[in-house]
């Protein structure tokens, strides 16, 4: 279980190890880097504050052309490119840290700036060759070039490995001819390049078998055609278009990383961007709570403020400990992420769950605190809950994700992405590919383990989480012995298992920041409210989710659905009825 | 060219200020701290200057260890090097001692141009810049908004009031203290970032240049904050009973009559 390819605090969750080594202590930055970051986030805010104006930008639908100029110029662009390829190279903690600012001035800006710099620029880093990154990596830093992520295709959304954008090699094997559609593309009427998937011919064991290659394309290309900017609820700032290539010739050179393993590089991609959109959660969090405050410690109704009544504290407080807790489970994965050997798929994917959700949850609660100032679009509220709709949608659905951690952790260490993204496609092939998972194995490595040497003041949540860690990792048994193979069209339950997961991963990272800090020295009077609170609603959420695994109403549940499925319309008139 | 920007590094300007204990200063605990407004635009125009002339920009800056934080974000905006006046114990607050610290830890490295900002937004006597041209021998000009170097001279437009401008001429080597708001203030790049700590930054200690530091030109007695001193009086009743009153309040409280 712990050679260094599968050390995975959250994998190792599912069969009831708690990887202490992995979690204490909390991760830090050093003071280098620290006082680095500073002074870029003290650089943008000073840029911001005098060019960013997210009225502006929402009414006119377009980042200005002096915001996108002046990011370059401070050298944005090229915030998480290496400086070997003139960026600045600095780390994912940092990258993330900077993402939540930017965020908090506008999301739409955040949008196009993940887009570029994360999934946009990712494929090159992780998957490029040395000439690819010499030739694109510095353009992408300057911000010459601005990037995109093309995989979402008409008929292909959550379902990505359908799609249809075909690549066929020409006769004398010196370029693809790329034809297709791609739509939702952020950034698709402003990038110069795009990381575009299509559906190529591989050879394997004397068959031919159509197979996801990565390309890296320049838009300029003869043949490429980019739709009108779509008009959105949200991130209005962001540019959304669809990309057409028509017999677009794309030189060998440009493809990216091995064909036939285009499908392992959208997956790779998306996992680190993940972390980048979770952060954005936080600022607007932070954003949202500075704008509660502001009117609550302002208006009055019965003459107090209407930060002195209980249920706006209830209101202010559940936000104040999700951004704690977001916080904590964002900058522990970035953590191990530079850290490096630690495999972050499952938290990354959590991270972008919980944060998208309870931005959302969030917006709509300062919405109603604003009252009847929050439904007009004269105030800012709306904007926030129109901006944070999106982040549940986008970079795998909320429901994808759900089913990648429940399966990723059932599944046990290794190989998860080939297996997993096969599995999601063909339920009951992929299912013999969920390999070594015997439920006898499980079964023999669950031992009740515990976190050990947990301060004092956390000692009852710590106590909670080693609990639900059993129940999670015999719930897993439990679940396999009675589905088997079938186990993957158990959304009801796997959906279960995966918000068991998340709220673990709150717990985990919470108590491992408060512990940490208190262990240095530092002071934890601001903190222990937050995570007590955080902790002990977690763990009731993960409790009652245990609970609906073996009693729920799931069959009325597909009842109805199919019931409706049939008439496609709710199937009764009460009060017309003969 | 070599040119120096004297850059200072005052309390943010949204601190909560507290008197320290015997109410000579504000308690510097708790506080933090940032360049100094008006010494932005002398940096810009440093940085300008030195752009078009093939020049070099030397950071000067006087105080505690936490001035190094600063000085890095001036290194990260473009400056190419700084000096680091260390005046850890010295705590001198009158310009004519802190001048004449400056002169000394300058007077070797035979400045071009000497450039400041408009005034601190500490203490905001305004007068360093000045105060240094004197002790070096050096021309000065205030209240500049443009420059143009012209061999060994340099021209300058200074703003006089009521909209009037001066353009004059000085020889080289000068010091010039650059009006505030004219340009734009530039942002350190991230890679200026990274690049800052790479950029030397010499060490001098205030204690071992010579000047006399007790003592000074003036002693700074007590800062209090500003107590209430208006009051509102609602006078009740008839005229007749009312206008002897004002007339009262008018010749005893106001004195006006």
């Amino acid at each position: 279980m712990k050679d260094d390819k599968t050390l995975s605090f959250m994998k190792s969750l599912f069969m009831g190890e708690i990887q202490q080594e992995i979690l204490f202590p909390y991760p830090q930055q050093d003071e280098d880097e620290k006082e680095n970051l500073k002074m870029i986030l003290q650089a943008w805010n000073e840029f911001a504050e005098n060019s960013v104006d997210p009225v502006e930008i929402d009414k006119i639908a377009q980042i200005p052309d002096e915001v996108m100029d002046g990011m370059k110029e401070i050298g944005m662009f090229g915030l998480p490119i290496s400086d070997e390829y003139e960026g600045a190279g600095v780390s994912k903690t940092s990258y993330c840290r900077v993402f939540e600012e930017i965020c908090r001035y506008d999301t739409g800006i955040a949008v196009m700036f993940g887009a570029h710099a994360s999934i946009g620029t990712n494929g090159i880093v992780l998957f490029g060759t040395e000439k690819q990154k010499a030739k694109y990596l510095p353009k992408l830093a300057s911000g010459e070039y601005v990037a995109a992520f093309a995989l979402t295709e008409p008929g292909a959304g959550s379902d990505a490995a359908g799609i249809k954008t075909k690549a066929v090699l020409n006769k004398n094997k010196t370029a693809f001819i790329l034809n297709g559609e791609k739509i939702w593309i952020t950034n698709g009427g402003v990038a110069q390049i795009a990381t575009v998937f299509a559906k190529t011919t591989v050879q394997q064991n004397g068959e031919e078998k159509e197979k996801i290659t990565a390309f890296i394309v320049e838009l300029d290309s003869e043949g490429v055609s980019r739709g009108k900017k779509e008009h959105k609820l949200g991130i209005r700032g962001s540019n959304t278009a669809s990309l057409n290539f028509d017999n677009v010739v794309v030189p060998v050179e440009n493809m990216l990383g091995p064909i036939g393993k285009g499908f392992l590089v959208a997956m790779e991609t998306l996992n680190t961007g993940r972390l980048g959109l979770a952060a954005g959660c936080i600022g607007g969090m932070k954003e949202l709570l500075r704008q509660a405050m502001d009117h609550a410690k302002s208006r009055e109704q019965f003459q107090k403020t209407l930060d002195r009544f209980q249920l706006i504290k209830q209101k202010i407080a559940k936000i104040a400990s999700e951004t704690y807790a977001l916080e904590s489970i964002v900058y522990l994965t970035t953590g191990l992420h530079d850290k490096g050997g630690i495999d972050v798929s499952l938290e990354s994917a959590i991270c972008k769950i919980y944060g998208s959700e309870v931005v959302w949850d969030a917006s709509d609660e300062v919405v109603q605190i604003a009252g009847g100032l929050g439904y007009s679009a004269d105030y800012p509220y709306e904007r926030y809950l129109r901006d944070a709709r999106i982040h549940r949608i986008f970079e795998g659905t909320n429901e994808i994700l759900r089913m990648f951690v429940a399966l990723s952790g059932i599944q046990g260490p290794g190989e998860y992405l080939k297996n997993v993204g096969k599995a999601l496609r063909n339920p009951i092939k992929g299912f013999g590919l969920l390999t070594g998972f015997a439920a006898g194995k499980v079964k023999d490595t669950i031992a009740r383990d515990e976190l050990k040497n947990v301060c004092e003041e956390l000692k009852e949540e710590a106590e909670q989480f080693n609990a639900l860690v059993a129940r999670l990792a015999a719930i897993t048994e439990s679940v396999l012995r009675k589905y088997g193979k079938k186990i993957i069209v158990e959304q009801y339950t796997l959906n279960r298992i995966a918000n068991i997961a998340i709220e673990l991963l709150g717990m985990a990272a919470v108590i491992s920041r408060v512990d940490t800090r208190l262990k240095e020295g530092k002071s934890i009077e601001k903190d222990l409210p937050l995570a007590k609170l955080f902790c002990n609603e977690a763990a009731s959420r993960a409790r009652r989710e245990a609970r609906y695994v073996d009693r729920n109403h799931d069959k009325e549940r597909s009842e109805i659905a199919e019931f409706l499925s049939e008439t496609g319309k709710y199937p009764m008139d009460m009060l017309m009825e003969k | 060219m070599k040119i120096a920007i004297l850059l200072k590094q005052v309390p943010v300007k949204d601190a909560t200020l507290e008197l320290n204990g015997d109410g000579t200063w504000i308690d510097e605990d708790d506080v933090q701290f940032e360049i100094n407004d008006s010494d932005h635009y002398g940096l810009a125009e440093a940085l300008n200057i030195a752009k078009d002339n093939d020049g070099e920009v030397t950071v000067v800056t006087m105080g505690p260890d936490r001035v190094k934080e600063s000085i890095k974000q001036a290194l990260a905006k473009g400056a190419h090097q700084a000096i680091h006046i260390n005046d850890e114990d010295v705590k001198s607050s009158d310009p004519l001692t802190r001048a004449k610290i400056i002169a000394e830890a300058v007077k070797g490295e035979n400045f071009d141009l000497i450039l400041s900002g408009l005034q601190s937004d500490d203490y905001g006597y305004g007068q360093t810049g000045v105060l240094v041209a004197e002790m070096l021998g050096m021309p000065h000009a205030t209240l500049v908004v443009e420059t143009e170097i012209n061999g060994d001279k340099i021209k300058v437009k200074r703003e006089l009031e009521g909209g009037w401008f001066q353009n004059i001429e000085l020889p080289l080597p000068a010091v010039l203290s650059i009006q505030s708001g004219l340009t734009d203030i530039p942002y350190a790049t991230i890679k200026g970032i990274m690049m800052a700590k790479k950029k030397p930054v010499a060490d001098v200690e205030a204690d071992d240049l010579g000047v006399e530091l007790e003592g000074g030109a003036f002693k700074l007695e007590k800062i209090y904050t500003p107590v209430k001193s208006k009051e509102t009086a609602v006078l009740k009743g008839d005229a007749d009973s009312v206008v002897p009153q004002i007339i009262d309040k008018l010749k005893n409280a106001a004195k006006v009559l």
